[in-house]
């Protein structure tokens, strides 16, 4: 037999009045400390100083303590001289791929002197992804993960609701978003939390476009360190302004939700571990791969002259609407495989500060990453031809924008 | 065999999934964590059972994507044994979605789970009652703490499908030997 709804609550109601008993009502510590990071007036603050301490750790143990400290010493002083020296074939093709393209100057084969240059698959290849960005996703989702457990998410989301849905979406999009911070892969698939197709639409397309993962925050930290706050201050403009576009022009609804906010709770370390652990090691199986493979791809299209071709066809659009060197056509290509090895390749190509940033965010904008790209696939074939055709736009728009911002403060 | 693990965001799910098959998926605290199903399996009296852990749903009526996956898992399989874990401070609104499951013929085993936040708030629920009441096994559990986990398995062959038109809190009067004490 099957009951109505409100047969199943008068039963429900009869049977609660039998079995539970309510005592009275403690205010405990855990309730005060909850109160006060929900509400506007201490949330808000509490919130600011929660993402600022955040960011702090991460640029300070990734970058700082990690890759300057310990992985740029080993790489460039140890294990790039090592195998320039024991490698054999200098200046061969294979050479060129597996350990050093070097630089040609008066004719005479000059090896590079750090990993950024080298651009090798066993030299930057394997540095970009152990030094720069195995401590950078670790420390991510540390605190990720601790701020998870804590409950402190669900927190954010009410904080954040009203900003939210003036871009079509609410709270809970925040969980996605922070997500798409460690890696656009998993973001993807947390969009289902989003209650309808126009929402989960926004959100994957916004998400792709704006959000970088924490490989490459992790670089930029790295090789761009003054303009990494620029970078990521266009992305959050863009971000509101597409989301706000986006949601005047998709059909469909973006409903209220009741939002449950859980109890503070202890973080218990085997979980921590546990879950650390996994999201590590999974991000590798993606990304270790996609970085050497990169790295391989890269090299061989410039040998074969493809970049170069590429760099000279694309030339008026990347010189006289975009405002970059032509020669960002190369690491454009190795955006589409592995976002943080595209930043690592413009950093050593010779360029203005502002035409730096440009890049930057141009290789952040454009096309997801090719795991992103097969994670949204699966989500369905629709969506992700309108989220690229909005890409498109955005890219085009958006990069001639920030030319023109340059323009008219006389930098660009 | 094949149990599900089923209730509101945010119950424990994942958490009783790992317990019960060793696997890793991720536990989090917030709704949501879980938007795909994870398969994994555990050993019943020398067999080998799939359990599957369900994205959290409020109802049997979808309203979101993960709700959706939830709903068609359940419905894909009509033999599974169902462990519908609750949050025990939250009991009414955990006990709609068990008696839905119910009224579809499913055998139910009920987890009221996080009984240390109940007791935080000083809620307490009569588990033996609320057994009898039901005519299903109620089992409390805390079980990031493991508490309560093998209990709910060694109950497990107790489930059996309930016809909601017999469940009447007159039932909580019944004495062990099944005989009605009340009229």
């Amino acid at each position: 037999m099957k009951l109505n709804p409100d047969e199943r609550w008068d039963l429900i109601d009869s049977i609660a009045s039998h079995v539970v008993t309510y005592g009275e009502y403690r205010h405990t510590l855990k309730d005060a400390i909850g109160e006060l990071t929900v509400k506007p007036m201490t949330g808000i603050p509490i919130a600011i100083a929660v993402m600022y301490c955040f960011w702090s750790v991460f640029g300070s143990f990734a970058g700082t303590l990690c890759t300057d400290g310990f992985f740029v010493k080993l790489f460039d002083g140890y294990w790039l001289p090592w195998l320039q020296e024991v490698f054999p074939g200098k200046g061969g093709w294979l050479y060129s791929i597996l350990i050093d393209a070097g630089g040609m100057t008066n004719g005479e084969f000059i090896l590079s002197d750090n990993c950024f240059e080298a651009f090798g698959v066993l030299t930057s290849g394997l540095f970009v992804a152990i030094g720069v960005v195995l401590p950078a996703i670790v420390i991510f989702y540390l605190m990720l993960t601790l701020l998870e457990d804590i409950g402190y998410m669900p927190r954010l989301a009410v904080l954040i609701d009203t900003v939210l849905h003036k871009i079509g979406l609410h709270g809970y999009a925040i969980v996605p978003t922070i997500l798409s911070l460690g890696c656009n892969v998993p973001a993807v698939t947390a969009t289902r939390i989003l209650e309808t197709r126009k929402q989960r639409f926004i959100m994957m397309t916004l998400l792709a476009i704006f959000i970088p993962c924490g490989a490459q925050l992790g670089i930029m930290e790295e090789v761009i360190p003054g303009l990494v706050g620029y970078v990521l201050l266009y992305l959050v403009i863009g971000y509101f302004i597409f989301g706000f576009v986006l949601n005047k022009i998709v059909p469909g609804k973006s409903p209220e939700i009741l939002i449950d906010v859980p109890q503070y709770q202890k973080p218990m370390m085997a979980n921590v571990r546990r879950k650390l652990w996994m999201r590590v090691s999974s991000f590798f199986k993606v990304a270790v791969p996609f970085v050497l493979l990169g790295c391989v791809v890269v090299n061989v299209l410039y040998l074969v002259g493809f970049i170069q071709w590429l760099g000279d066809l694309l030339a008026p659009v990347f010189v006289g609407w975009f405002g970059v060197p032509k020669e960002t056509a190369g690491p454009l290509v190795a955006a589409f495989l592995r976002k943080d090895l595209a930043v690592a390749q413009l950093s050593v190509i010779e360029m203005t500060q502002y035409q730096m940033l440009s890049a930057v965010v141009l290789v952040s904008i454009y096309f997801p990453c090719v795991a992103t790209f097969a994670m949204m696939l699966k989500e369905g074939w629709k969506e992700l031809i309108g989220s690229v055709a909005v890409l498109a736009v955005v890219v085009f728009l958006y990069g001639g924008i920030i030319h023109l911002i340059g323009k008219l403060l006389g930098v660009a | 065999m094949k149990i599900l693990l089923m209730g509101h965001p945010n119950v424990g799910k994942s958490v009783f999934f790992n317990r019960l098959t060793g696997a890793n998926v991720i536990e989090s605290n917030y709704s949501g964590t879980t938007v795909d199903y994870t398969r994994g399996y555990m050993s019943l009296d020398g067999k080998e059972v799939e359990v599957v852990d369900v994205p959290g749903t409020f109802s049997l009526d979808p309203k979101d994507r993960a709700e959706e996956v939830a709903v068609a898992m359940l419905k894909e399989a009509k033999d599974a044994y169902v462990i519908c874990v609750i949050d025990s401070s939250k009991l009414e609104r955990g006990l709609y979605l068990a008696l839905q499951i119910m009224e579809e013929g499913y055998s139910v085993i009920i987890a009221l789970n996080m009984d240390d936040v109940a007791e935080d708030k000083n809620i307490k629920i009569d588990s033996q009652k609320l057994e009898q009441i039901l005519g299903v096994p109620v089992v409390s559990t805390i079980a990031i703490e493991n508490i309560g986990i093998s209990k709910v398995i060694s109950r497990l062959k107790d489930a059996k499908p309930v016809d909601v038109e017999d469940i009447t809190v007159m039932r909580a009067g019944m004495n062990h030997r099944g005989k009605c004490g009340c009229t």
